[in-house]
């Protein structure tokens, strides 16, 4: 057996340390390498959050030169992992957007990245087309109504399925009131969506 | 329990966060109460509406281009993020730290080496890799000699000079591997040091080398002769 061995069981670990301890020195290498592995999931919330992927992608630039720049203020020892604390950045970032887009996010139901899933929907007619439209128009307008925390609570909760614990940490809050927050997001939308589909034949 | 926490509860529920004690509360509560199974059945409906129209990208975003206004981002104030390495604050307790050090030393070595004691043999200064690191040590320069002597033997201009290809990835590897036996050596061996400063270096020459730059294997083949990179990996290796 080769004596690499033994460095290879504690390599995949701490890849991502040395990577950071690397970008921490200057190395824009590194930091690619961080850039790559968690793109993907800076851009998910980003995109979830503010519906339109341009200003998405402007915030995942944000994000990542933020955190570059802080690369400094993280240390691995607070227990804090490397995605949690770009997540952090990424949540502050898509909320300074959204204030900043507010007359932009009043007309998300025209923004053309979101592709319209009934498509491939097994129910999709006419009707229920118009019917989703009219959904998702309800739907936009509560999130709208929500208030930035409340927002980003049920964005992470609903479309990036973190746990309530995991949210707390993310947004440098309590459990408790992750959940309160949560409780409030999810009763505006279901009280705003509560006429249309109980007037409709929404066969679910 | 009253139908305004059970409703709370519903929601924790469709998100698999309550525990089975709070399950088996609401679960009787459900049963009894009729707006509140009403309620419950709602709030799945409204849950995979939102799944069913949940937004969904239609095309990837361009990641290179993204990572282009990122890196000159962060090319633009590099010298911010050195300073910020070490902030003026450190330099006061650092400096105290020496200072201290320093007092301590001398007070020490006043009482402690008095004339009439004989003097004590000094142990020999540990200038060679602790045993349990050496196979980690060689083991290394072995993985990355390959790649070294190929730059060592490129020949520029010359029209039938096979092409230097490099893998991005296992230069990262060796780079981050050479990174954390600096990190282990770095007081315990410092000859084992210096080469891996060295070949630090070299392995970020070719990890950032432009891909059409025809001077670039050259600059490193210089690089490698210059440090006598290739001599220090001999004579560790006899160590």
């Amino acid at each position: 057996m080769r004596p690499f061995v033994r460095f290879d069981i504690y390599r995949k670990d701490m890849e991502e340390l040395s990577l950071i301890r690397l970008a921490q020195e200057g190395d824009t290498l590194a930091f690619r390498s961080l850039f790559e592995e968690n793109k993907q999931h800076v851009f998910g919330i980003a995109f979830r959050y503010l519906k339109n992927a341009e200003d998405a992608e402007d915030v995942l630039q944000d994000t990542f030169i933020k955190a570059y720049h802080a690369l400094d203020k993280y240390s691995p020892e607070k227990g804090v992992n490397f995605g949690c604390w770009l997540g952090r950045i990424c949540v502050n970032a898509s909320i300074d957007a959204l204030r900043r887009n507010k007359v932009r996010e009043a007309h998300s139901l025209d923004t053309e990245e979101v592709v319209d899933v009934r498509a491939n929907s097994p129910r999709s007619n006419p009707e229920k087309t118009a019917l989703d439209i009219e959904i998702r128009g309800k739907i936009d307008k509560a999130l709208n109504s929500l208030s930035p925390k409340q927002r980003m609570i049920f964005i992470l909760r609903h479309y990036q399925e973190y746990n309530t614990r995991e949210i707390a940490e993310y947004m440098n809050s309590t459990e408790g009131s992750v959940k309160k927050h949560l409780f409030r997001a999810v009763d505006t939308i279901k009280k705003r969506l509560r006429h249309l589909i109980m007037e409709s034949d929404y066969g679910l | 329990m009253d139908c305004k926490k059970a409703t709370n509860l519903i929601t924790l529920d469709l998100y698999g966060e309550l525990n089975e004690r709070e399950r088996a509360v609401l679960d009787r509560h459900v049963r009894e109460c009729r707006a509140c199974a009403a309620e419950l059945e709602y709030t799945k409906k409204v849950f995979k509406l939102l799944d069913e129209l949940k937004p969904v990208l239609a095309a990837e975003p361009n990641w290179e281009r993204s990572w282009q206004k990122i890196h000159s981002g962060i090319s633009e104030t590099p010298a911010k993020n050195k300073a910020q390495l070490f902030p003026r604050w450190r330099w006061v307790y650092a400096s105290s730290a020496i200072a201290a050090v320093l007092i301590l030393g001398i007070v020490i070595g006043k009482y402690w080496f008095t004339p009439s004691q004989k003097p004590v043999p000094m142990a020999s200064p540990t200038t060679t890799s602790p045993a349990s690191l050496q196979p980690a040590l060689s083991s290394h320069l072995e993985d990355i000699k390959p790649m070294l002597l190929e730059y060592a033997h490129y020949t520029a201009g010359d029209q039938g000079a096979k092409k230097i290809v490099i893998d991005e990835k296992t230069v990262r590897g060796l780079l981050i591997q050479n990174l954390l036996l600096k990190r282990i050596l770095a007081e315990k061996d410092p000859a084992a040091a210096e080469l891996l400063d060295d070949l630090d270096l070299v392995l970020k020459e070719i990890a950032n080398q432009p891909s059409q730059d025809q001077q670039a294997p050259s600059q490193i083949k210089d690089l490698i002769n210059q440090r006598g990179i290739l001599f220090k990996m001999e004579v560790l290796k006899t160590l």
